[in-house]
């Protein structure tokens, strides 16, 4: 039984770590137990740790703990982990097997870097249109949007906090535009710092922490929220140093 | 429709696309994505043409994104989130979020506070949008269960 819930950890670990919201992982590691023949299971999750107790048939229980750091988005893999959990509970699939098809989704095909630097200029590029730039400003935070995942890029392999790579990103980026003012090419910023800030901002960030909140998962709502709010915050001061060293005005 | 409109739907939808890439969905998904997001920012502009309230057309959108997203992860058979996420792309209030900011570095409290408030409404519209629709579809799915019994 204890290494059914090590199994149903490793999904929910996965799950979380993906992004998935703390409804769906905690009903996923339950339904697991379950699967397998539990008695009673007590799962309590928050984005940064997960507990879950197996009460077994034979009176003996089992607790086990995981600590989660470093969530990434991926919804393919979400995907792919809740068709595995569902397999699981259907078929009772043996722990080879789970083993095996861990390992398959661990090793599937992910967009290389470069999709990923393509993403980053169209993002930045089509939101710097949308919130009224013009198409030179546009072309202009293409170029800021390559340079960005750059330097997230460098970020990532330094292993800095995720609050300061954050900094240092719009930072990094806001310097490109304001070099691009100074030599002439736009005249205001507005439009290619939103543009490549809705790459780093926590929109999605926010909203999925009211969508806990109001589903009755505060804790985890409230941990989000916060989370938001300080990557906001590092943002925009990446952005006001350098609006204050280029002496330049705010808004 | 203005013509800056139309740049701003089509500018909406390659967003989502993007964010689509970013979150690592391919195939026929990254493609209901895209068609997500260019309908979500157009009904929104359209919205606009009967009411004037913009937290309400956000409420309005986000139902809609929801309803959309429940039918193609049925049809595609995957979670909701992969659908309801990217589409809304568009509507997330990164604008005003830097306005927001911006009125903060610059001290200039009474136009900070209201741009933080109306940016929390517009959070709150785009999630008690998607969360309606993901409560109402767990309780038809939860009744369904209760039938086959």
């Amino acid at each position: 039984m204890n290494k059914v819930l090590h199994y149903a950890m490793n999904i929910g670990e996965q799950m979380l770590l993906c992004g998935a919201d703390v409804h769906r992982v905690e009903e996923c590691i339950s339904r697991i137990c379950y699967a397998f023949d539990a008695d009673r299971i007590d799962v309590f999750i928050i984005t940064s740790s997960m507990v879950a107790t197996i009460y077994c048939k034979d009176g003996s229980t089992y607790t086990q703990t995981r600590r989660i750091t470093n969530v990434d988005t991926d919804i393919e893999k979400l995907h792919l982990l809740n068709d595995l959990s569902r397999k699981i509970c259907s078929e009772h699939l043996s722990f080879k097997e789970i083993d095996k098809e861990m390992e398959l989704i661990q090793k599937r095909k992910k967009y290389n870097l470069f999709t990923e630097f393509v993403a980053y200029a169209i993002i930045a590029c089509s939101f710097t249109l949308f919130f009224g730039g013009t198409v030179i400003e546009s072309i202009v935070s293409f170029f800021v949007g390559i340079f960005c995942r750059f330097v997230a890029l460098i970020a990532e392999k330094s292993n800095m906090s995720r609050l300061f790579s954050k900094f240092f990103c719009s930072f990094m980026s806001t310097v490109l535009v304001f070099t691009a003012i100074k030599i002439g090419i736009i005249k205001v910023a507005d439009s290619v710092v939103i543009g490549n800030i809705m790459v780093l901002v926590p929109g999605i960030g926010i909203t999925n922490a009211l969508k806990d909140l109001l589903s009755g998962d505060s804790i985890a709502g409230v941990l989000r929220t916060v989370e938001a709010i300080l990557y906001g915050l590092a943002i925009a001061t990446g952005y006001f140093v350098v609006v204050f060293l280029f002496g330049g005005t705010f808004v | 429709m203005s013509s800056f409109e139309i740049l701003q739907i089509f500018a909406g939808c390659v967003g989502s696309f993007g964010f689509g890439l970013l979150f690592n969905i391919r195939g026929k998904k990254l493609i209901a994505i895209t068609l997500g997001g260019l309908f979500a920012w157009m009904v929104f502009l359209l919205l606009g043409y009967i009411i004037n309230s913009e937290p309400i057309r956000y409420f309005i959108v986000a139902t809609l994104v929801g309803i959309f997203s429940e039918i193609m992860a049925r049809v595609l058979k995957t979670p909701t989130i992969t659908f309801s996420m990217p589409c809304l792309v568009p509507l997330v209030p990164g604008s005003s979020l830097y306005y927001t900011m911006a009125y903060a570095f610059d001290s200039d409290f009474n136009k900070f506070l209201s741009k933080a408030i109306y940016t929390l409404q517009l959070a709150a519209a785009l999630a008690i949008g998607t969360l309606l629709v993901t409560a109402v579809a767990r309780s038809i799915k939860n009744y369904k269960k209760q039938k086959v019994r």
